[in-house]
């Protein structure tokens, strides 16, 4: 049982260590890239809304903050472009980076989504 | 008392030691933080300030205030005040809280470094009655946060089990280990850190809920529709809530009617291949913004005779159960809140031989072996809160219960009855000493037991009225150092006065780590038969201390001590993203040593004796867990864990703990599409456990030590939720294999014989079952 506590505690301090140092070494290959872009949208709906449109092929992570209003993507940038991921986003009507999204597409938004509503205060 | 436990256990000298560094290290750090002012030549300075809502001027507590380089931050206590130590150079700070627009402070020109802060709403746009919200939300989790290490378990993972009852909703949690009590009662029990449910303590929204006579029977009593969330947590608990619980504390929040999600009405079905149907109901209603109620119903039904194994025997008793239950919320605005319902529960089921009537006498000879079984249970509780809408820190809460358990199971031939009166009050006063980060809780309260059992002629009466109080005392480090140290001082009229100490801590070098130890004293009185009425269906003669039951209780009414145990823990949780994904790692290790326990003696196989533990008996619980999102909306989760469960018997010494499967692997995977389509899939591996004595009739010698075999165990579950979460239609299947335990009930063809036993149950006691239900919302939120 003495053993089993020591390994406990060794497991401990290895995962601790081990994650830590994983922490701080980010991203290091090339293809990999990490970019923050702005996407409009409103509410806890938009957030799915917009993530699963961000989720397109090549795409490892997308992110939206509600409140910042910013998504933070990392992706393959040998499988897809920003343009490409910005472009998904726009077509299902939220307006990412420098691509607007089409009147249709916005126009099929849920009520919650509807921003530009919210923009002209 | 410490002094005692210390000889007895190295380990213990080793967890004492550890927490003994983790204290000086608190020691350490706050004394740095003292000393700071003037560290490696950084000049720096204390900026304090107020936070609050520019439009109601109302004080914002828990605002988020953090330097640009988020290297420092603090929140606002309750009262909406904070102070932080900077160095000279920062020039800004940034302060945000949910809700509110995030805004940034320049730190130039302040009078006395006192900053003002009103943070402006913000505009959230249009949102539209009957807009469900749909987030994703994981179905269980484990937070870095909070002094204690507690399973989140959600209505998602809740709904993984689809059926029916607590025991149930277990199944597809690592932490807990879920075994039938015998092959002929349908009733399940649970299993902590390798300990018997009765040794974890129940509670619904902090009230003590499932104890006593209903150790087994009572998980039994909360349908899974009833439940909005639970949590579980091992080891010592908070002495706020009693003595009990030594395994650890599972609560269960009921869904409330004035949360902003609940819809008006929630109806739920659900129907399996073995013949049971279920149908649960919850009506909500708020009459106004200060008063609400909701109607909870369950109905099941048992109807079909199921014998997979034809062993001659129902595989499950027929019969019907039902609950029923009201509760009433009042909140006024002067921090007045009070609640108050009660809970019916009537259950009846008959099993046994295929052919047994529930009439039919039980005289040892050729009528069918029967099972008979009948629950009648009240509970009624009450809770009025007061805050302080001045000083928020400050407030307090009587809980009062009051239950009434009533019930007869017959067993062949073999008859019990018990009943259960108990009595709860606890008053808790809760305020601060300076700050925030010094909460001290009080209060006290009294417990009253009253038992009236029937042992087939024999009756075992007693009363118990213990009254206590208790002080807890929580400290808070910049949410990095978290202790809670609680004492307990409690009278027992029948056993004295004892006293219950725990102590919690949690260190958290970074946001995404905490380690957390625990330590504490649990009590309790054991209700030998109920705790074992599996044992019932067998031929088992039940002895109390070597001698019949009668024979004992003649001068003594309760011949045993209390259980007393001692339970220390440590445990880690590690948050990380690999490959950009989010994932946790836990992995944690308890220790019960128990100084007093009633001992359940199976090695003779006719026999079962009940007598107080001289020696040792004690459970090493080792528990390691990973759970990942390997792609977006799948999440996988592994597990592991080991038990060492082991208690000197008289005769044969130290021995591990019969029906403790000692490995558990398990495996669950879940992946929701993005049109809302669940898929989820466990498997599980459950090793041998040691067996107790049973007659192998065809030489008629007794078997001993016999090791079951590992197996396998898969369940499958598919869902689909319609009309923006609405409804939920989900099918699923259990024990997909259809592994069985071969010979589930040994001599069965002979029940009336000496060797037969259906109480060893150390597999999978149904085969594979496919089920399909629903759960439907009706209405959003009412005015």
């Amino acid at each position: 049982m003495k053993n089993l506590i020591i390994a406990f505690v060794a497991t401990i301090a290895t995962f601790i260590f081990s994650f830590n140092a994983n922490a701080q070494e980010k991203v290091s290959n090339k293809k990999t890239q990490q970019v923050t872009i702005n996407v409009a949208g409103n509410c806890g709906e938009c957030k799915t809304r917009i993530e699963n449109a961000a989720y397109i092929k090549g795409v490892k992570r997308a992110e939206w903050n509600q409140k910042t209003k910013e998504l933070k993507l990392v992706f393959n940038s040998h499988k897809t472009t920003l343009e490409k991921i910005e472009q998904n986003i726009a077509n299902h009507g939220h307006d990412a980076g420098e691509i607007k999204a089409p009147q249709e597409a916005y126009d099929s938004l849920p009520a919650c989504c509807a921003y530009h509503d919210v923009d002209d205060h | 008392m410490t002094i005692k436990v210390l000889k007895n256990t190295p380990k213990t000298l080793f967890s004492i030691a550890l927490f003994s560094t983790i204290f000086s290290s608190i020691n350490i750090t706050s004394a740095q933080e003292v000393d700071s002012v003037q560290v490696n030549n950084v000049v720096t300075r204390k900026i304090n300030g107020h936070i609050m809502d520019a439009k109601t001027k109302e004080h914002l507590p828990g605002a988020l205030i953090y330097t640009t380089d988020k290297k420092q931050q603090t929140v606002t206590d309750d009262n909406g005040f904070f102070e932080i130590e900077l160095d000279d150079t920062v020039s800004t700070i940034t302060v945000a809280y949910i809700g509110f627009e995030t805004q940034i402070v320049n730190l130039k020109n302040l009078h006395n470094n006192h900053v003002m802060v009103s943070l402006k709403e913000e505009q959230s746009g249009r949102t539209l009655e009957g807009v469900n919200v749909m987030g994703r939300k994981k179905n269980s989790s484990i937070s870095t946060l909070g002094v204690a290490k507690v399973e989140k378990i959600g209505t998602g993972e809740l709904l993984k089990a689809a059926c029916c009852n607590l025991s149930e909703s277990f199944e597809t949690t690592p932490s807990v280990d879920v075994g039938f009590t015998d092959a002929v009662s349908g009733y399940k029990q649970i299993q902590m850190l390798g300990l018997a449910g009765s040794n974890t303590s129940f509670t619904r929204e902090n009230i003590p809920d499932i104890r006593g006579l209903a150790a087994v029977s009572g998980l039994t009593f909360t349908p899974g529709t009833f439940v909005e969330s639970m949590q579980l947590s091992k080891g010592a608990g908070s002495v706020v809530n009693g003595f009990e619980g030594t395994a650890g504390q599972i609560n269960v929040e009921w869904i409330k009617p004035f949360t902003e999600n609940t819809p008006k009405l929630l109806l739920n079905g659900y129907q399996s291949i073995q013949g049971r149907t279920e149908g649960n109901l919850v009506y909500n209603h708020n009459f106004s913004k200060k008063l609400s109620t909701n109607v909870l119903l369950h109905g099941r039904g048992d109807w079909l005779k199921v014998d997979e194994n034809k062993d001659g025997f129902l595989d499950n008793p027929l019969g019907n159960a039902f609950v029923a239950a009201n509760r009433w919320f009042y909140f006024n605005e002067n921090g007045l809140e009070i609640q108050a319902g009660f809970k019916g529960v009537k259950m009846d089921g008959v099993g046994g031989q295929l052919d047994y009537k529930a009439d039919d006498e039980q005289v040892t000879g050729n009528m069918p072996w029967g099972y008979k079984n009948k629950v009648n249970r009240l509970e009624t509780w009450a809770k009025i809160g007061k805050v302080y809408p001045q000083k928020p820190y400050k407030s307090m809460g009587l809980q009062l219960s009051a239950i009434f358990h009533n019930q007869t199971n017959d067993y062949g031939p073999r008859m019990y009855s018990g009943k259960q009166n108990s009595y709860y009050a606890n008053y808790i006063f809760q305020t601060i000493i300076n700050n925030t980060n010094n909460v001290i809780k009080f209060g006290g309260g009294a417990l009253m037991d009253q038992y009236n059992e029937h042992y087939n002629l024999e009756q075992m009466k007693r009363q118990e009225v213990i009254p206590g109080a208790f002080v807890e005392y929580s400290y808070n480090w910049m949410n990095k150092i978290n202790v809670v140290a609680g004492l307990r001082g409690d009278y027992h009229n029948m056993f004295g006065a004892f006293l219950t100490p725990r102590l919690h801590i949690r260190y958290a070098p970074q946001e995404s780590t905490a380690i957390r130890a625990s330590v504490g004293r649990a009590q309790r009185t054991a209700n030998v038969l109920t705790e074992n009425i599996g044992l019932m269906a067998s031929n088992r003669n039940f002895m109390f201390n070597g001698v019949n039951i009668g024979n004992n209780l003649s001068n003594n009414p309760y011949p045993f001590k209390p259980e007393v145990a001692w339970n220390m823990g440590i445990n880690l949780t590690q948050k990380f993203m690999l490959n950009y994904r989010d994932g946790s790692f836990g992995v944690d290790y308890y220790y019960t040593n128990f100084t007093n326990q009633v001992v359940v003696d199976l090695d003779k196989f006719n026999e079962v004796n009940f007598y107080n533990l001289e020696g040792k008996s004690f459970a090493h619980s080792l528990h390691a867990q990973l759970d990942y999102e390997p792609v977006r909306n799948m999440d996988l989760r592994l597990a592991y864990r080991f038990y060492d469960v082991k208690t000197d018997y008289k005769n044969s010494g130290l021995q591990e703990k019969p029906l403790v499967g000692v490995h558990r692997a398990f495996a669950n995977i879940g992946y929701t599409t993005k049109n809302n389509w669940k898929f989820d899939y466990t498997l599980q591996w459950i090793g041998s456990k040691r067996l107790p004595q049973y007659l192998n009739t065809h030489n008629n010698l007794p078997v001993s030590n016999e090791q079951s075999q590992a197996y396998w165990l898969m369940n499958a579950q598919i869902n689909k939720v319609l009309k923006g979460g609405a409804v939920n239609l989900y099918v699923g299947v259990e024990n997909i294999l259809n592994t069985m335990q071969h010979h589930l009930i040994i001599n069965s063809d002979n029940p009336y014989g000496k060797g037969f036993d259906a109480s060893i149950v150390w597999g999978s006691a149904m085969g594979r079952n496919i089920y399909a239900g629903f759960r439907w919302s009706l209405g959003g939120k009412q005015e």
